[in-house]
């Protein structure tokens, strides 16, 4: 088996300085009317991104997908600094762990007091495929002006047994059915570049 | 006939509660078999028990379907076997297009069986029959599986997929609730086109309004976890008369 790599798809980066300081760590200036998306694909490793939504009218969209197994422990942080009023910044993590992995996961926005009108949403959603996976999900929000639009949720659990079970009385064997499920769940982020590895993956790990 | 489903003196636990006690019923080939009940009565589970869900413990008793022991199979081989169960309560699967489900389901059948995946093609003219037949829209298949559909809807996507896997066993679970004239015509429609010699229905209500639409040949009238008389389909006219007390 090839190891697979930890590929970084910059979708769009106008009005973004790029900086990658070491392999896990990425730095991302946005200037004014500057467009960032950015999706990362993490394999047991590590992720620090940082986003400066430096000027005005700056936007971020970052996509997140990890997914690990055995005995990794792989730590996911991402901050997202609104310096400049009227920013806006979504992100978006998805991934799974199983066997005896440990994922944690830090989600930071922070919004000053003179960035007004600036809207960040986070959303993260974590699988648990064996009991003794853990991941633990720390959003934080620092929000200090009055006038923004800011939401953020996690959900971390295994696959639901209703949705197994329902595929299992279509005839569906239980391998098959968390493999659907668990494709489906990475469908709403995933860009079709990521879809072979990720599918790899689960069938190598899973 | 050919008996297709026996269960003999079933006992059913859920946690320590006891659900259905000695519970006996017996199906044969080609039948279209109602089985009443008040609400809390055991029929739900009775259903739940039949297609596996591992929730219910079955303490005693044997279930056994075309001469097979069904206790012994897992969810998805009792339902390669031939058993299907329209839930009550369908399960949103989001992210899953209802093509996607169906292909995967019909081909792990086939798989089963030991016979060669239907193709894309095969495929999508099975599929647009059916769902013109039964007022499916390309609409509602593309979406996925039960999410934000209305009750009514989900119904009739789970009456789709009986007609679309052709299974020898049908069990339909409370269809009738909340469903309109409309809806229930299509499940019936569904039925009376599907009935052959060899299949057969579990049709679970707790009111006629299903009955009126698809005649059963037997009844059997469920009470407190365990079935307390069988009949033909007069017995559904005593319910409508005279309630469930008139029976046990």
């Amino acid at each position: 088996m090839t190891p697979l790599a930890n590929p970084f798809l910059l979708l769009n980066k106008d009005g973004v300085e790029v900086q990658h300081p070491d392999d896990a760590s990425w730095i991302f200036n946005v200037s004014k009317n500057g467009c960032l998306d950015a999706c990362f694909l993490q394999f047991d490793a590590d992720l620090s991104v940082i986003v400066n939504l430096n000027n005005e009218n700056a936007k971020c969209d970052l996509k997140c997908i990890y997914l690990t197994n055995k005995n990794n422990k792989i730590n996911i942080n991402i901050q997202v600094l609104h310096k400049s009023k009227k920013t806006i910044s979504k992100q978006q993590i998805k991934g799974l762990a199983t066997d005896q992995a440990q994922v944690n996961f830090n989600g930071q926005i922070v919004i000053p007091k003179n960035s007004q009108n600036c809207d960040g949403m986070q959303s993260h959603r974590g699988i648990l495929l064996s009991d003794k996976a853990v991941i633990s999900a720390t959003p934080q929000l620092e929000i200090w002006a009055d006038d923004v639009k800011c939401a953020h949720g996690s959900a971390i659990g295994p696959l639901p047994h209703e949705q197994l079970f329902y595929l299992e009385t279509r005839g569906v064997d239980k391998a098959s059915a968390q493999k659907l499920l668990l494709s489906s769940f990475f469908n709403d982020i995933i860009p079709d570049d990521f879809e072979q590895s990720v599918q790899q993956w689960m069938d190598e790990n899973v | 006939m050919a008996e297709l489903l026996k269960i003999e003196h079933l006992n059913v636990k859920v946690g320590n509660k006891e659900i259905l006690k000695d519970l006996s019923l017996s199906i044969p080939e080609g039948q279209i078999h109602a089985i009443m009940g008040p609400n809390g009565c055991g029929k739900s589970t009775l259903s739940k028990v039949i297609v596996g869900d591992p929730a219910y413990v079955v303490t005693s008793g044997s279930i056994t379907f075309k001469g097979k022991d069904l206790l012994k199979m897992s969810a998805d081989e009792r339902a390669n076997e031939g058993v299907f169960l329209a839930f009550q309560h369908p399960v949103e699967l989001p992210g899953v297009g209802m093509a996607l489900l169906l292909k995967t389901a019909i081909n792990a059948k086939r798989k089963y069986l030991g016979q060669e995946a239907m193709d894309a093609v095969q495929f999508m003219k099975h599929m647009k029959i059916r769902a013109t037949a039964l007022g499916i829209t390309d609409e509602m298949l593309k979406r996925p599986v039960n999410v934000g559909f209305s009750g009514g809807e989900q119904k009739r996507l789970e009456t789709f997929q009986m007609a679309m896997l052709e299974p020898d066993f049908c069990i339909l679970d409370e269809m009738d609730s909340g469903l309109d004239v409309d809806a229930l015509k299509v499940v019936g429609k569904a039925v009376s086109v599907m009935r052959e010699a060899k299949r057969s229905f579990i049709i679970i209500t707790h009111h006629d309004d299903l009955l009126k639409y698809v005649k059963p040949d037997a009844v059997s009238i469920m009470r407190r976890g365990t079935v307390v008389k069988t009949g033909g389909p007069e017995l559904v006219k005593l319910i409508e008369e005279q309630g469930y007390d008139a029976i046990g």
